[in-house]
Formats: C-alpha cells, structure tokens, sequence
C-alpha cells in the first residue's frame, strides 16, 4: 500500500512542474520517471528497504515521498542543464 | 455492386438477422448465474499430494470425478470449470445447503483401513500391539495432539499415502486455537501464507514428520458434532479405498435399523481384508484377559478413516472370526451415520477418490430472493440505460439519432439472441457489461455523427458530409473498439471468474457495436439521404455553429495540472491516512447476511454468537425491503462450513431466520490470488495498449496516454479511498473499464491531432493540439457524457454490486474524459514541443509576430492550412455520385480528394453534358461496363464549360426542364 502513496504522491508533485521551465532531461516525462523514481526510491530506503502493508501505511508515508519526488525532479532538471536543454 | 444495392443487402441481412434473432429469443431459454437465481459456488485449490502433483492432467481428473459426484447428488444445471492454474470453480444452481454441497463435491475421499492397535502410538512415539487401543485414549484439542504427535520422528511405512510428507499447522500461541481452520499445509511458510502480520506474530507452527497421522475421533452419533478428540496413529493402511467396489447405503438390522454403507471388496481387496482381519483377531485371542475372556471386551480393533477422520473402529471378534473375516460378502462403515450422510459417503466412495488434495478457498451462498432482486435490477438498469441514452441520441442528432436509437434498439436484440444462443451464462457484473455497451454502441454513432456535422458546417452537401464522416470516423472506432476489446480480452484471459462474464459480455458488445453502430447505420442513411429529412442540416442538428471554440487548451493546461496535481495530493493523503476499504474479496474473509424473523439489535445478535467466539465480528443492519425488515450482517475471519452452519443456527434458533442466508466465505488464499489476478491485468493492459498505440500512431503518444490512464486510475483510488467505499473485484473490472475509455476518448484527441499535423505544415505543436481540440472538444464530451449515462443508470437502479461498480465507472470516465484533454494532449505537446522541427517552428513564429498565438494564423503569404498529400495507388475506383441533384462537382472532386481516392474516367457523355453516357446503369457499373476512358470527365462547375450557367435537368429523361 505504501508503494501505492509513493507514486501518487511523486506523481502528484510532477504535476506542478509545469510551472518550471522545461529544461528536463527527456523534457515532462523525463520530470515524470524522476518524480515517480524518486518517491518511490527514497520511501522505499527511509524503510529499511521494505514496502509496508496495508496495516502500516500512515499519513507519514505520503510525506515520505515528498523528499525523493522534489530530488528526483532536482535530478532530472540539472541532467538537462548539463546537457544544454533549452527552455521550450 | 452500386452503393445502393450494397446498403440494400446490408438491410436484408440486418433484418434477416432480427427475424433469426427473435426466433432465438423466443425459443431459447436464458442461463442466469448464480447470483441472478440463487445457490451455491465452491472454489477449490488443488495441492499436490505424495502421489500426484498439480498438472492440467490431475485437475482435469479431479474434475470429472467431482462432475460425476454433481450428476450423482441430481443438481440442476451445474457448471464446473477450471479456473486459473490450480483452481476448480463449482456452480450449483438452487442448491442451499452449501456444508453439505462442499463435503459432497469437494471431500478428497480418501478411504483407509487400518490395523488399529498395530498402529496407534502412545506419548513415546512407540505402538504398543498387544494392548487395546495400543493403551491409549484420544487426546483432547488439537494443539496437543499435533505437539505430542511433532515429537515423534518414525520410519515412514511404504504403505504411507495420508501422511506420506510432513504437514505444517499454525496455532495461536496463546489461545491454542488454530489457524487455517485446523487444516495442515505443506511448509511451514504455507501455513503461515493466509495470516496477517497480528497473526503471524502469534502463530506458532508444528511440524508432523512423515509417517505420522494424526486422525480425529469418530463421532458418538450422528446428530453430536465431531469431537475435539484426536489419535497419533502410524500412517501404515492396509487397505485403501482402491480396493472397495459398489459402495452403497443399508441398514443394519442388527442395530435398530441404523444408517449404515456397505461395500464388497476387489479380489486384492478381499484377500488383504482377509488377510489383516486374521492378524487381528488373532491377536486379540493372544492377548485376551484370562480372567475375563469376554470376546467382545477383548478383541483388537480394524479402523477406517475418510480424510483423516475416523469413520469407525469395528472390533473383530476372535471367537465369531478366528479366521477373520472372508471379504467376499463384503463389508460395512456404521456408526455415527444419518441416512442422508451414509447415502452422500457411498456417492462420494462410488465415484472414487480424488487425485488431489482439494482445499475450498472461496464459498459464497446467493439466497434466491437476493439472486431475484439482483435480475430485477439489473433489467430495469438495462431499460433505463436503453432509454437515457436513446433520449440523448435524439436530441442532439435529431434525425440522425432517430436513426442511431434504432441501431441501438437492433444491437439490444442481436446481443439478447447472442446470449440464448451462445449460451452465455447471464451474471450481474454481466449486465454491467451489456449496459456499458449501450455506451460504446452509441459512442461509435457520436464519433461519426460528429464528423458528419462538421463536414456539413465545412460547406460539404449533407450527402458528402455523411459519406465523409463515415469514411473519416471509421478508422477512429476501429481504434477505439479494439483498444476496448484488447482490455476485455486481457480481463477474460487473467482475471477471476465474476469479472470474466463481464469482460466477455463487453467484447461481444464491441465487436457486435462495429456491426450495427457503424455498417447497419451506414446502410440505412446512406439509403435515406436523398430523402428531404436527411437532407436538411437543420434535421441532423447541423445547423452553423452559434459558437467557435477558440480557448487557449495548451495554455490553460498549467491550471487543469494543478488541478490534478492536487486531487491527487488529496488522494494520497488519503489513502495513507485513512487506507482502502477492500472487500473481502481480497482480505478473505466470511460474510453472511442473514433476514431475520423477529428484530434483533447489533448487541444482541453479538451476544448470540458470542459462544462461538464471534464477539469481535463485525456486526451490522441492512437495510434491504427485499430481504425483509430484519437483516443483519456478520462478517469475520474465514468461517469453516461448520462454523457458517452453526451461526445460521443459532441465529435460527435465537431469532428465527425468515429466508435462507446469503453466505459469501473467501479464504487468505483466494483472496491473494484475485488481487495478483488483477494486478496482473492492469499491467498487461498497459503495455498491450501502449504496443497499439506506439503501432497506430508513434511511440511518443503512447506515453502520454500511459500517464493519462495512471491519472485515472489514481485518480479513482483516491476518491474510493476518501469516501472509504468498499473496493471489489466489480471495483477493479471497473477500474480495467475505465483504461478502455479513457483511451477511447484519448485516441479521439490524438487521431485527430494526427490527422491535422500534415495539414498544418508551418504551425507549432501547440497550435496543432489546440486547433484538434477545438474540432473534438464536443465530439469528446459527448461520448464521455453517452458513456456517463447508461453507468448513471446501473447507478441508480442497480443494486449493491452494480452500484459500486457504477460508482467507479462514474468517477473514471469523468476523470477519463478530463485526463485525455487536459493531461494527455499538454504531455504530448510539451514532449513534441521540444523535436527540432517544431522548436524551428515555433522560433520562426515568434520572430515574425513576436508571440505565440494560440491558434494558427497566416503569415505572409503562407497558408494556414494545407489540403494533405493524396495516397496513390491501386485504391478501388469510384464511380461519379449516384445523382448530380444531391452531389456537386466541386463537392464529388472535393470528396475524391478527401478520401484519396482516383477517380476512374467516365464513359463518354452523349446527351446532356456532365453526364455519363448509358445513364444510371452505366454509372452503377462504373468500370465494369467495358466503356474505355472517357476523352473528358464531367467538367466541374465553373471551368471552362461550366462558365455558362447549367440548367436543371429533368431527373428522368437528363433534358432542361
């Protein structure tokens, strides 16, 4: 159930990325996988590398992601500046 | 073949259709599930036994043998089946006593006879022959019987079969009680598998070794319930039930006309029954008691056991059968029998034993009242689905709609046929499907219909408008319907069986929409449009448009992801915060909902089942007339079927029970194998659709479309999770549902932008998406709003499971209709935006006008729009338009360009000028008329000839009138 709020939550922040101008590498679905990744990635580490149930999903699990979807998309954003992607 | 004729035989064989349809109507009866008439479904779990593993060979065994015990027991009309890679479903129709239904149908039968005092073993693990019953009494509660039995290791007997491998139970540490229903499973991690983690923390599993049987004491009658009394036996049979023939129910006479089965014995049989009966008598007479040389109270003891239940322990007496006993008589099973449980042994002994261990996993038990009340609703869902959607038809496309609700009302009766015919056993989440089909049926009409609207607003005759639209909006329901019939053919393949009735329901539905939505409305307009009603715009609701769509979608995709953005914010908050409120479907779980004679407050009927440690259940009142005035409903952990009994019982006994009870018991095992079921199909209907898609159109659309339908999906979760409604497996058919049409609106979006990207050669992406949107904005919102309807209609006149699969429906097709214009369409752009060709495009533009406008517009001497290459090839000749009255010229070349078609060289013309020579006949044959090329076509108005106004002809005789 965890897994489940992760993503939601990365997804749900990539949304407002539309007000950053895209210099994303691979442009809004790459800002998209960083979210997603990122979220996903980082709950899973604060938990010891395990998916809680059901049982023990609580509100903090949606803060968790919240860290990993803004550093996935910090990520995705400066890969882009690197490589010289151009505001579109 | 002409037009004509062609849409005249498409008539003859839709009417012929009707009539063959209504014949099947009439005459064949309709097979309703379960759920719509009452009874009975046990699904089973095969588990590998010592001698047979779980294949398609031993499940298709167990099978025929379980079907030869239904045709046994006179069930009416069942249906058994195999579903998924292990599991046996079992439907029995008007049956109500399910305990009984499940020990008939389901009992592996496992028949063995035992030297009793050989193989009884005492605290030590060692059997002790010479004593009655090895010195032992049985042992009180299954903890202790299974801890005293996991101490002893022994040499397996060769002969070993019930306890042939090691059995693992889960007990609760502190109580005692077990887990699983006492049932033993094959590893340690098994039995542990169906737990949950409060569960898991107290559970303490044993291991018995092999060769070690742990058998429960036989009854002391038949009306007492089976004892909590066990016995640690050595598993060394030496019969089995292999080795018996012609089992059937007698009395003895001896014992006050008891209930009691006999059999006669294989010639193996008679002769190792002979043999161990002499073993035993024998040894009784060895050991008999000098000082009280009662036979009777000295003689050793034979025993048979049916799945690893003593049946009965006959002694043998040593006086009567120094010899033992001669099989050839045969031999008898009594004790603890009524007639009817000796009648069901000797079925169950008669059709064999099964070759797999069967474990019920799921059983649910519909009372035929509620299977009634669910028919009914779902007919008058049907009705009121039929008709808003017919309301609607009519309305927005007038004569047109008249034609499209006539389509509709042909597809209703051509699917009904279907369903006799097939047979296609009728359930609700089946009726589900029929209804949203009525959508997709329409949806397919509102897509044309739209076309052909817009084609007439464009300046087309309403003939070529109508030929046009059908033309241009076929290739967009054929990508539609497929997507959707992908999605109920991965729902068929993977998902469980109430969600597979409906998936099937829903891919016959398309593919019989394609038939009468597309061919059979074809036929019938085409053959109407010279009439004067198909030729008025205002009669097709084509009038001009009062207003031109001129919003800035790209522009304003920022606010609508917002938007979205915090939905599902929300969403996940609560669904972290509150959870999901799965059904038992997928926690496992039973259920009995249980109409009550007399009222009953929630505290009583908790006191009541109290005794049975069912105090922490949670107990409820329904509010169902249906039902009665007095309906309460339990739900807890997984019941056994002699725990459902004893509530109902008691709930008879306290209350008195007005109906039969309506039972629904899924086990932690099925409960997971539905939810990877449909977690398996959610994927696979991701990725077969993003295939299609990258396919038909390119890849990068299909990504848009992923993150759109994850949207969606989300989207739906959060709100069920807000409102805390139950999720289902209707839940998530729905939720595979609502990919269908999500994408259904999403290729209507995308085709079109696909469509307007050659036409538009110097504008920016974002100007092409927003002049497609524009065109299919309404398009769009009518078929999410026709698709609206029929599910508001299962809404409100469904019952229960159709409500709340009406309510995920509801909740994805709206988010659905919004994800593909204001999520899919500005990932795209954003995505597309950055191609080179289109960042050069879109750098030219502001260079010239120092912006960007939203929509396309001229500059210098650039045209906005261009007319799209024309395909060449060997595409089928046309002939000239059926009439020149109805079809212009300019209009027939405007259309020979649109379709790309080329046009085949008219014969010459004699007579009247712009006409064929031959007349209408040589026209209808086209090129088949032998007449070589024409030296000059018709030439269009306003050429050379043309510059000299043309009279109207007369239509007869081709003369100036």
């Amino acid at each position: 159930m965890a897994m489940l709020v992760w993503a939601m939550m990365g997804i749900a922040l990539w949304h407002f990325t539309i007000f950053i101008p895209d210099r994303f590498w691979g442009g809004i679905v790459g800002a998209f996988l960083g979210a997603l990744f990122g979220a996903v990635i980082i709950g899973f580490a604060v938990n010891g590398f395990t998916v809680p149930g059901q049982a023990d999903t609580h509100l903090a699990a949606a803060l968790e992601a919240v860290p990993g979807a803004l550093a996935g998309i910090a990520v995705v954003y400066f890969a882009g500046v690197r490589r010289g992607n151009e505001a579109a | 073949m002409s037009e004509r004729r062609r849409h005249l035989l498409v008539l003859l064989i839709v009417l012929g259709l009707i009539a063959g349809s209504a014949a099947a109507i009439l005459t064949q009866a309709t097979k309703l599930g379960l759920d719509l008439q009452g009874g009975v479904q046990l699904i089973y779990q095969g588990k590998a036994t010592k001698q047979t593993k779980v294949t398609a060979e031993s499940l298709q065994r167990a099978l025929d043998i379980m079907r030869d015990r239904v045709d046994a027991f006179g069930v009416a009309e069942p249906e058994l089946a195999r579903t998924g890679k292990d599991q046996i479903e079992v439907n029995l129709p008007g049956v109500k006593d399910a305990e009984r239904a499940a020990k008939q149908v389901g009992s592996t039968a496992q028949l063995f006879f035992y030297d009793w005092e050989k193989n009884v073993l005492d605290e030590s693990c060692h059997t002790n022959e010479t004593e009655i019953n090895g010195g032992q009494q049985p042992v009180t509660g299954l903890y202790n019987a299974i801890k005293r039995a996991a101490k002893c290791k022994i040499t397996p007997p060769k002969t070993s079969e019930a306890a042939a491998a090691a059995r693992f139970y889960a007990f609760d540490k502190v109580s005692k009680k077990p887990f699983n229903a006492g049932l033993p499973d094959e590893s340690h991690d098994a039995a542990l598998s169906g737990l949950d983690n409060a569960q898991k923390e107290r559970a303490e599993v044993l291991e018995v070794k092999p060769g070690v049987l742990v058998l429960r004491d036989e009854k002391a009658s038949a009306t007492k319930p089976a004892p909590d009394a066990w016995w640690i036996i050595r598993d060394d049979p030496g019969l089995s039930g292999t080795d018996i023939k012609n089992p059937e129910q007698n009395f003895d006479q001896r014992a006050g006309n008891e209930p009691i089965v006999t059999f006669d014995f294989s010639d193996k049989g008679r002769r190792a029954f002979q043999r161990i009966t002499s073993q035993v008598a024998q040894r009784g007479a060895d050991n008999a008691n000098p000082l009280n040389p009662d036979p009777v109270a000295n003689s050793h003891h034979f025993a048979i056991a049916l799945d690893n239940d003593l049946v009965s322990i006959p002694f043998i007496n040593y006086r009567e059968n120094p010899d033992g006993i001669d099989g050839s008589t045969g031999a008898q099973i009594s004790g603890g029998f009524t007639i009817t449980s000796a009648q069901d042994l000797a079925k169950v002994l008669k059709t064999g034993a099964l070759p797999l261990k069967l474990e019920l996993i799921s059983r649910s038990q519909v009372s035929a009242t509620l299977g009634k009340q669910a028919l009914d609703q779902g007919l008058k869902a049907g009705i009121a689905g039929f008709a808003i959607v017919a309301l609607f038809l009519l309305i927005f496309y007038r004569a047109l709609g008249v034609v499209a609700t006539v389509a509709l009302a042909v597809y209703a009766v051509y699917f009904y046929a279907l369903i006799k015919l097939i047979p296609v056993t009728l359930t609700l989440p089946g009726i589900a499907g029929l209804i949203l089909t009525l959508g997709v049926a329409a949806d397919a009409n509102i897509v044309i219909f739209e076309r052909v609207k817009e084609e007439v607003r464009a300046g087309r005759s309403v003939a070529a408008g109508l030929a046009a639209g059908y033309k241009k909006g076929f290739s967009t329901i054929v990508d539609a319907n497929i997507v959707t019939l992908l999605v109920a053919f991965i729902l068929f393949i993977l998902a469980t069986a109430g969600v597979k009735g409906f998936a099937f329901v829903l891919g016959i539905g398309t593919m019989l929409s394609l038939f009468t939505a597309v061919l059979a409305t074809q036929a019938i307009i085409l053959s109407l449009r010279g009439t004067r009603v198909m030729s008025s715009r205002s009669a097709l609701g084509a009038g001009h448009a009062k207003h031109k769509i001129t919003f800035d979608f790209m522009g304003a995709s920022r606010w609508f992801f917002s938007m979205s953005g915090t939905i599902l914010l929300i969403g996940a908050l609560a669904i972290a915060g509150k959870g999901i409120n799965f059904g038992i479907d997928f926690e496992s779980g039973t259920r009995i909902t249980a109409p009550l004679a007399k009222a009953a407050t929630v505290d009583q009927v908790r006191t009541a089942l109290a005794p049975q440690g069912l105090g922490g259940a949670k107990i409820q009142t329904v509010n169902n007339k249906d039902l009665g005035k007095n309906v309460v409903q339990v739900s807890t952990d997984t019941l056994k079927p002699s725990g459902v009994g004893a509530v109902n019982k008691t709930l008879d006994q306290r209350f008195g029970l007005a109906d039969q009870p309506n039972v629904e018991s899924i086990g932690p095992t099925f409960g997971a194998s539905v939810a990877n079921s449909a977690l398996i199909a959610i994927i696979a209907s991701l990725l077969v659709i993003s295939i299609y898609i990258a396919l038909r159109f390119e890849w990068k659309y299909a990504v848009p479309v992923l993150i759109a339908l994850m949207h969606d999906i989300l989207i739906t979760a959060g709100v069920y999770s807000l409102l805390g409604r139950e999720v289902t497996t209707s839940t998530v058919a729905a939720l595979l549902t609502i990919v269908g049409f999500s994408l259904y609106d999403t290729i209507i979006v995308f085709d079109r932008i696909r469509e307007n990207v050659p036409r538009m050669p110097s504008a920016a992406f974002s100007q092409i998406v927003n002049r497609s949107m524009a065109e299919v904005i309404v398009r769009s919102m009518a078929t999410s709003f026709c698709t609206v309807l029929p599910v508001l209609a299962l809404f409100l006149f469904g019952g229960d499971t159709l409500k709340d699969f009406a309510f995920a429906l509801i909740v994805g097709t709206i988010s659905g209709a919004y994800s593909s214009v204001f999520i899919a369409a500005p990932v795209l752009t954003h995505w597309k935006d950055r191609e080179p060709v289109y960042c050069t495009r879109e750098r030219r533009i502001r260079k010239e006008l120092g912006f960007l406008p939203a929509y396309a517009v001229p500059i210098g001497s650039a045209p906005v729009d261009v007319a799209p290459a024309e395909e060449r090839g060997g595409r089928r000749a046309i002939t000239a338009p059926s009439d020149p009255t109805d079809v212009s010229r300019a209009e027939f070349d405007a259309m020979v360009r649109d379709l790309g078609i080329q046009e085949e060289r008219q014969p010459a013309s004699t007579g009247a000028r712009g006409r064929p020579a031959g007349g209408r006949r040589a026209r209808a044959n086209g090129g088949r008329s032998g007449g070589g090329p024409a030296p000059q076509g018709p030439k269009p108005a306003g050429g050379d000839e043309g510059s000299k106004p043309k009279k109207p002809r007369n239509r007869k005789h081709g003369r100036p009138r």
